[in-house]
């Protein structure tokens, strides 16, 4: 992972957000993080990252507005998007670059989402 | 909204619901009333709306389309009318009249003034319930016309009928209702009652009855041809002395079976018949002389059994109906429950996994510096560090799965409260010590205010432990965003009006009006992957047992409080009244 990587994670738990910038910055990313999905197109829009990591809950879903506003912004810098859900792709209210099912393993995701930086660099 | 519920085969209990322009029935995923029955074909029929009201087309289908057992190429629907495709049977539901809507705005309720309403009406008579039915009954003063007085009794026991049918949903004893009100009416020995199975066709017999005298031991053995005529050409017969009906062959069952008078009626519903009513007598030659020669059943038996055997029938229907609806409703229930436990359950492995990796990573971390065997203090800390992150993580989780049990179990049983002398104080205090943590970690103040005056009440403190610790959780997590995020936990005690309270308020973002409600619905989370959707619930069901509530005060954007009212049995007094009673008991001996 580049060290200058900087990876949005957007969950509304604090929890998951702590495991995955705790294991992102051991690697040396650079970790931002939002709750909800509108401070994520917030974040998303002032700090260009090149990465987002998007957990949609099942019950509570994503804003449509939100949404679109982290896509576009995602869509600006080119930056891959990875979506932890507990629904099938198919139902996934984001285009996704990476979709992951929960329960998921921390490894692999971690993989993956270097496997994504290093292809854009 | 239109519906089609599927009522039997592989589906039954599915409800597709129709509003689009065109519905398409099949056995592929593209349709909307998909239909897993090898018996439908690819593209089996199509729903096309017209109006208020859709119709069924078939689309060439290799098995064909049936409404009400009848095969169609095209046929407009009515609610009620029942759509075979397949092994597949439907049920119609049409869209609800407007007239029917627009009925309470065309009718006025006005005040009666003065013994009158406004056009001058006055009762001029008026007859009790009873006494409406009363005329059904036999006359006293005795009827000089026969065929009034048969005519009455006849619609004397179709009222009877009527109001039986209607009383139960239970088949089977609403058939030995149907059997005992016939062998009231008719002289009958023996009699059954068969229905048909859905599935199969056979007929099944459910009910059986003997006159009193009558040998019980003695099998009924009814004719299979008798049987089969009834339900094929859906006809009731009366059967005396088969031997001279040219429509019996004499090698057949009925002459060996030596029947000498029977009726055997189809029970027909709206659609189909499901089954048959059997009764028969013998007629000895003492009997044959002294009714000379008559026959014991007549025609009009024969009508009134049919006649009775359709509203029973009408009753079976309704009644399969009903059970099916309520399978439906309790799998959907269970497949609700199950998925909405498998999301949290899927939820805390998902923190447990990544607690333990952190565990693992901190443990490998430390592996490989011993290896190395150099010393960095700053690396060895964060290692540890690392561990103390991750065993946190699963510590909470685990405290999740055990919340989620005791919820689970709480919530699923009806169990009295236990109550015994407690301090609604010090039970409250003990939730505020163990959430203190959680708090710190999420950056929220925690505040607790005991009430200076509680006395000890009766109640059941665990219970009531319980109730609080989700409240108090749920305060702290509301706070989770807050600037500065804050939860006030106070009790009161209310000497005059018997009743203690517990507040909990926090400064989090509040909840909308509309939403109120929604929060103390079962699986309903508005925590996303933290919550459960039974704290509040569970909350409200403890304290409901103890003849309590829970009461919500919120605006958006400045918090809520949450206020849980005990009604106070001071314990000083539980225990007076008991000395009373053992006291008066004594006085009496």
């Amino acid at each position: 992972m580049s060290p200058t990587a900087r990876v949005l994670i957007v969950d509304r738990s604090r929890e998951s957000r702590d495991v995955l910038s705790s294991l992102l910055a051991r690697n040396g990313a650079k970790v931002l993080e939002a709750r909800e999905t509108w401070r994520g197109a917030q974040l998303a829009d002032a700090e260009r990252p090149d990465l987002i990591v998007v957990d949609v809950e099942e019950q509570t879903g994503v804003c449509e507005d939100s949404a679109a506003r982290l896509i576009a912004a995602a869509a600006r810098n080119d930056a891959p998007i990875v979506v932890l859900g507990a629904f099938k792709r198919s139902a996934s209210p984001l285009p996704t670059t990476e979709f992951v099912a929960k329960p998921y393993q921390y490894p692999a995701l971690i993989r993956r989402i270097e496997e994504l930086l290093g292809s854009r660099s | 909204m239109a519906s089609l519920f599927v009522i039997q085969g592989r589906d039954q209990g599915s409800r597709f619901q129709l509003e689009d322009a065109v519905h398409s029935i099949g056995r592929t995923h593209t349709h909307s009333v998909r239909l897993h029955d090898t018996e439908v074909s690819r593209n089996h029929a199509e729903l096309i709306r017209k109006g208020n009201a859709y119709a069924v087309r078939d689309l060439g289908s290799s098995n064909g389309t049936f409404v009400n057992g009848k095969l169609v190429t095209e046929h407009e629907l009515t609610s009620g009318d029942q759509v075979q495709v397949g092994r597949s049977l439907l049920l119609y539901t049409g869209f609800i009249d407007d007239r029917m809507e627009d009925a309470a705005g065309q009718v006025d309720i006005v005040p009666m003034v003065g013994g009158s309403i406004d056009d001058g009406s006055r009762i001029v008579a008026s007859l009790g319930q009873t006494g409406g039915s009363e005329w059904l009954m036999p006359d006293a003063r005795g009827s000089s016309n026969p065929w009034l007085a048969r005519a009455r009794s006849n619609l004397q026991i179709m009222y009877r009928t009527a109001l039986a049918v209607s009383h139960t949903m239970d088949i089977d004893q609403l058939l030995a209702r149907i059997m005992d009100m016939i062998f009231d009416w008719v002289e009958a020995d023996r009699g059954c009652i068969m229905l048909k199975d859905l599935e199969t066709g056979k007929l099944t017999p459910k009910v059986r009855r003997h006159r009193r005298g009558v040998r019980t031991e003695e099998k009924i053995s009814i004719s299979k041809t008798i049987l089969d005529y009834v339900v094929e050409q859906n006809e009731g017969v009366l059967t005396s002395n088969a031997r001279d009906d040219s429509r019996w062959d004499p090698a057949q069952s009925i002459v060996t079976l030596g029947v000498r008078e029977a009726i055997c009626v189809p029970m027909q519903g709206r659609y189909e018949v499901v089954g048959v009513i059997y009764i028969d007598t013998a007629v000895t030659p003492q009997k044959m002389l002294a009714a000379k020669g008559a026959n014991q059943f007549t025609e009009e038996h024969l009508r009134l059994m049919i006649a009775i055997a359709h509203q029973a029938a009408l009753a079976v229907e309704d009644t399969s109906y009903y059970k099916a609806l309520v399978q439906a409703e309790r799998l959907a229930a269970v497949g609700q429950t199950i998925a909405s436990l498998s999301h949290h359950i899927k939820n805390i492995l998902q923190g447990v996994r990544g607690g333990s990796y952190l565990i693992e990573l901190g443990l490998g971390d430390h592996d490989t510096m011993a290896k190395s065997g150099e010393r960095d203090e700053a690396a060895e800390q964060k290692a540890v560090d690392t561990i103390r992150k991750g065993w946190a993580i699963v510590e909470r989780n685990q405290e999740r799965i055990s919340t989620l049990v005791m919820d689970m179990l709480t919530f699923s049983k009806e169990r009295e409260p236990e109550p015994r002398a407690a301090n609604l104080n010090e039970v409250t205090s003990e939730v505020v010590e163990l959430m203190a943590s959680r708090a710190q970690e999420l950056s929220v103040e925690l505040v607790w205010r005991p009430a200076g005056d509680m006395p000890s009440l009766m109640f059941d403190p665990e219970a009531l432990h319980r109730a609080i610790l989700n409240v108090v959780t749920n305060a702290i997590d509301a706070c989770d965003e807050a600037e500065h995020g804050r939860v006030t936990v106070s009790t009161r005690y209310d000497d005059d009006q018997k009743l203690a309270q517990i507040l909990v308020e926090d400064n989090g973002a509040g909840i909308a009006p509309d939403d109120i409600e929604a929060v103390f619905t079962v699986f309903v989370s508005r925590k996303g992957g933290r919550g459960t959707g039974l704290g509040l619930p569970v909350t409200r069901k403890i304290l409901e047992e103890h003849g309590g509530q829970v009461r919500v005060e919120s605006t958006v954007g400045q918090g809520s409080t949450f206020i849980l009212e005990l009604p106070a049995t001071p314990a000083e007094a539980e225990g007076n009244q008991r000395m009373t009673q053992s006291f008066a008991a004594g006085d009496l001996q």
